[in-house]
């Protein structure tokens, strides 16, 4: 693979809790920081899906938000055909931003309620054709709906006329009026009823193949991210615990948290063990009083199996993510 | 008591929303109805009047028919004290406060959007310092406010609206704000940004025109009937348009001489007038809030 | 020859309920649960699976009378079989005038009022007692102003034999143990607020058992909690089930769940049930099993699932519209097994449920047995 289209380098986003008033005055009066995402670091390459897994609370969707700059960030760098756009104004980004898109988990996001279909397609298609006069317009809406499989009769309804999986569909079409190179695809299956999810899931494949999109696909759901992502990066609690190809992620994964996450997923089962240490035991984190070290410790079976190393909880020797070999690499101390 | 449902048809293929419209109550139909039609009236008044195309001269004086009551000689709503016709005095009454109120509704509109906008959109740059201003302005007292201008300046009644104007934005900006923050976190507004549309269009056309149209025009009408009224109490009180011209404020007030002699019409048919005109750009606004304000909510 | 031997009589059986909602916009009857019959057996778990609009929730909330909306459920019997058989709706008839076309239902004239004066009464000591109920939301169900021990105490006072307030306080912990909630002393003194969504979820399951109920229906359980925490509920719904020996009907949308832990299965789309079985065969992907329930297995995004061409076999065209029914089978828009043979009968009439093997039971013209 080639250069890569956008490189993530150590991003990092807070989010400020502020103490009330009776904690100013009897404890610190520090405003609690969430370090919502935590040093994370990747990169795309043209014509590649990187799939982003976690659960709620893992940063996921912060990290995606964070690089089409709809959130701001406290540290770290993006990078965007090898350019620094950290620190880009919004007016700068906006030329930018006709080639990062990003499709959003809600259904309705995309989607002003009392702007008919037609129109929210043609101010989309405005945005990179500003002079195209109305027949051009006209014949690229329909060029649209022919790619996202929208009968032309929906194109004067209005969103509340719409079912969700069309509603999905008028949303990937606005992103692609705009002639993207990557797209940021946030859950984009999981409102959606089963039996439609496998019609978006042929789109998003057959679009990726058509145009040489780049994705970065965020779920909570390994199983789909293995079927349409090249390589997946696991996120826990802010970082990313393990990353590689999509294959070996799923079928031989090193971290004990995708494992654990694997058998949740897949059987419904639960791998965890639970310690019995206090509100701790059932996978609270609380960032207020970090364990230091390792974040998944308290959870993870394999650090109860070793009877608790005392490594996983040094906070002076957190995991960091080492490569196993060229293409996957982890970040714990005792990898599977 | 049995609830009854019918179904119209075997399969149901295509289905109408049910407009605004058809959903409101009858009373809110009806307030919308009498007080469009008041604006009606009232506009077309205006430019009667502007072209000077009245039934009567407003300044001529039939000695003879004096205090006539309606439907005299040709004189639709009598005479007053002075043998004027009152349907022309009317009339022309209108020409005082329709131009002034319509001035200070825009300055209100367009000065409270602009505070609103800044405040709710940008809101770490501009909360602040538009909170500081509409606090300072609302804590002046308007009425006082007004007799100082009036007193510092000529007292023409353009100036007063003014002031009307900017006394009034504050409470304009607020609701625009509101309406702008809650907006603003909606997701459609932050997939707008995303797709590269210019904080511009975003603010005119989706937040502004789509979602703050009915408060604008609500606020409007509401305005139209404060400036209808404070023009008429100045000019009643004698700081607004003087004698011989017309205002239904001073034609009110050189009635009520009269009104111990038995003599009660020509002091109230322009108080009526007033009555029926404030009402009806309340009732507007009213109606209108519920219908369209209404149907967001469903 | 041997004796027969008892089989005792389902504990729920519900038959031809119809539950229709009134949309006013559209001016048609939305016909959510359109001619259900199910069973549960003592002591099994039944998982209702379907697609929203399927109509799996409503069959449940209706059979507890638990629908307010008009005109919401028009007929049917829900046999309740604790000591001795009950019908939740009875009294039904009386309340409810309906006027038929084409075989089609045009007009319904109901008094809600006094159906639901008589359905309260009817399911007083059932609902929340003999019968109690999980939903998706736990914080919807949970009070936010009193503690979650103080509402399993409360379900404890009013539902079984315990009336002093040591002894019931002494039984909410029990039943928190038994979810597995860590420190269970401490989460007693808590508010919804202040627990996580599994933790929530923990304490609505204990005070939904604290009742001691014959019967648990559990309503979208493990939605939208995080796969992890999904994944420990559910293996606490299996160690209750085992302990316990509840029997428990399970709607659920995801199919992993359900096939966890269910002992049989029941398949709703547009308002009916497509088909019943044993899990394992309705599951089984090589066995014989409607259509629909085939093709959805297919569609579920796994890399077994893609073919040759790079796709997966998805289902074409919308989940159907229950207001909008088509005249024969609901699927057969949507199927892409009919062929020659019943393709006429398939537009034309729905089928039955046909009992293909004892207890298995398919709602498609292919298995019919001519």
């Amino acid at each position: 693979m080639s250069q890569p289209i956008l490189e993530v380098i150590e991003l990092r986003k807070h989010f400020y809790q502020r103490r009330g008033l009776l904690d100013a005055l009897t404890r610190e009066a520090d405003d609690r920081i969430i370090p919502a995402v935590d040093g994370v670091s990747f990169s795309l390459h043209e014509n590649e899906t990187l799939g982003l897994v976690g659960e709620s609370g893992c940063g996921k969707t912060t990290t995606g938000k964070a690089i089409l700059k709809l959130m701001s960030m406290n540290g770290g760098k993006i990078l965007y055909q090898n350019t620094d756009i950290t620190a880009y104004t919004p007016a700068q980004f906006r030329p930018l931003r006709r080639d990062i898109q990003m499709i959003f988990q809600d259904l309705d996001a995309a989607l002003n309620p009392k702007i008919c279909i037609a129109d929210t397609l043609r101010e989309a298609i405005r945005i990179r054709e500003p002079d195209a006069d109305a027949t051009a317009v006209q014949h690229q809406i329909y060029e649209l709906l022919d790619l996202v499989n929208l009968k032309k009769n929906k194109l004067s309804n209005f969103p509340s006329e719409l079912s969700g999986g069309e509603k999905r569909r008028v949303g990937i079409a606005r992103v692609l009026a705009v002639r993207p190179k990557m797209i940021v695809a946030d859950e984009p299956t999981s409102a959606l009823d089963v039996s439609i999810q496998a019609q978006v899931i042929n789109l998003l494949r057959d679009l990726q193949a058509q145009f040489g999109l780049s994705f970065l696909f965020i779920s909570h759901d390994l199983q789909l991210v293995e079927l349409m992502s090249h390589r997946v990066a696991v996120m826990y609690l802010g970082q990313i615990v393990e990353m590689g190809p999509a294959k070996e992620i799923a079928h031989s994964p090193r971290h004990p948290y995708t494992s654990v996450l694997w058998s949740s997923i897949v059987e419904k089962r639960s791998m965890e063990v639970p310690s019995g240490a206090g509100p701790n035991a059932w996978g609270v984190f609380d960032f207020e009083r970090p364990s230091g070290g390792c974040r998944f410790a308290p959870r993870c079976p394999i650090y109860a199996q070793r009877g608790r190393p005392i490594e996983c909880t040094d906070p002076n020797s957190p995991p960091t993510l080492k490569s196993i070999n060229q293409s996957h690499m982890v970040a714990c101390h005792f990898p599977l | 008591m049995k609830k009854k449902f019918h179904q119209d048809v075997d399969t149901v293929s295509e289905y109408s929303q049910l407009s605004a419209w058809k959903s409101a109550s009858t009373s809110d139909r009806l307030n919308v109805v009498y007080g469009f039609a008041v604006v009606l009236v009232v506009a077309v008044s205006y430019v009667l009047g502007a072209f000077g195309w009245l039934p009567h001269d407003p300044e001529a004086m039939d000695l003879d028919t004096m205090m006539a009551d309606p439907f005299t000689n040709g004189y639709l709503l009598g005479t007053d004290f002075m043998g004027r016709d009152i349907l022309t005095r009317l009339i022309l009454g209108i020409q005082a406060y329709f131009l002034p109120s319509v001035l200070a509704v825009f300055i209100a509109l367009g000065l409270g959007s602009l505070l609103g906008v800044l405040s709710g959109y940008w809101r770490r740059r501009f909360e602040t310092p538009v909170t500081y201003f509409s606090n300072l302005i609302d804590s002046l007292p308007r009425m006082v406010l007004m007799l100082l201008v009036i007193a510092a300046f000529r007292p023409s009644i353009y100036t007063i609206m003014v002031v009307f104007g900017i006394t009034t934005a504050p409470t304009i900006a607020m609701l625009v704000k509101g309406k702008v923050m809650m907006l603003r976190e909606r997701n459609f507004i932050e997939s707008a940004v995303a797709l590269g549309l210019s904080p511009g269009v975003i603010i005119f056309k989706h937040i502004l025109w789509f979602n703050c149209r009915a408060l604008l025009l609500i606020q409007a009408t509401i305005g139209m009937a404060e400036a209808v009224l404070l023009e008429t109490s100045l000019s009643y009180l004698g700081f607004g348009v003087q004698e011989p011209t017309p205002s239904w404020g001073n034609m009110v007030q050189a009635g009520a001489n009269y009104l111990l002699q038995g003599n009660f019409w020509p002091s109230t048919a322009p108080a009526i007038a007033i009555m029926l005109t404030v009402l009806g750009f309340h009732l507007l606004g009213d109606g209108l809030n519920n219908i369209l304000e209404g149907r967001q909510n469903r | 020859m041997t004796e027969p031997v008892n089989i005792r009589p389902p504990l729920l059986r519900v038959e031809n309920l119809r539950t229709y909602f009134y949309s006013r916009v559209k001016r048609a009857f939305v016909r959510s649960v359109d001619g259900v019959d199910l069973e549960v057996e003592r002591g099994e778990t039944l998982g209702i699976v379907g697609e929203s609009g399927s109509g799996k929730s409503v069959t449940m909330l209706s059979a507890v009378g638990l629908v307010t909306a008009g005109p919401g459920v028009i007929t049917g019997n829900v046999t309740f079989h604790d000591e001795a058989p009950q019908n939740l709706l009875q009294g039904l008839d009386s309340n409810v005038e309906i006027k038929h076309r084409n075989g089609r239902i045009m007009h319904i004239a109901k008094n809600n009022q006094s159906w639901q004066k008589q359905a309260d009464l009817n399911l007083r000591g059932v609902r929340g007692g003999k019968i109690s109920m999980i939903f998706q939301n736990p914080r919807a169900a949970l009070n936010p102003f009193e503690t979650v021990g103080q509402q399993i105490a409360e379900s404890v006072r009013l539902h079984t034999g315990m009336k002093s307030a040591i002894q019931a306080k002494e039984r909410a912990l029990y039943w928190l143990e038994q979810v597995r909630i860590d420190s269970p002393h401490l989460r007693y003194d808590n508010h919804p607020y202040g627990l996580s969504g599994g933790m929530s979820q923990r304490a609505m399951i204990a005070m939904a058992l604290a009742a001691e109920p014959r019967m648990l229906i559990a309503d979208e359980p493990t939605t939208g909690l995080d796969a992890t925490i999904q994944a420990r509920i559910v293996d606490l719904l299996d160690d209750l089930k085992t302990r316990l020996g509840m029997t428990m009907v399970l709607i659920s949308h995801d199919i992993g769940v359900i096939s966890r832990l269910s002992n049989r299965i029941a398949v709703m789309y547009g308002g009916r049930v497509l088909e019943t079985g044993p899990t394992a065969e309705v599951l089984d992907e090589r066995a014989d099993g409607h259509p629909y329930t085939r093709a959805l297995l297919a569609s579920t995004p796994r890399r077994e699932n893609i073919t040759e061409s790079g796709h997966l076999p998805a289902i074409e065209g919308e989940v159907l519209d229950t207001i909008n029914v088509p005249c024969g089978c609901r699927f057969r828009e949507r199927c892409q097994r009919i062929n020659d043979t019943v393709h006429t009968r398939c537009e034309t009439s729905e089928p039955e449920l046909f009992e293909i093997a004892p207890g298995r039971r398919i709602r498609c013209w292919l298995y019919s047995p001519q």
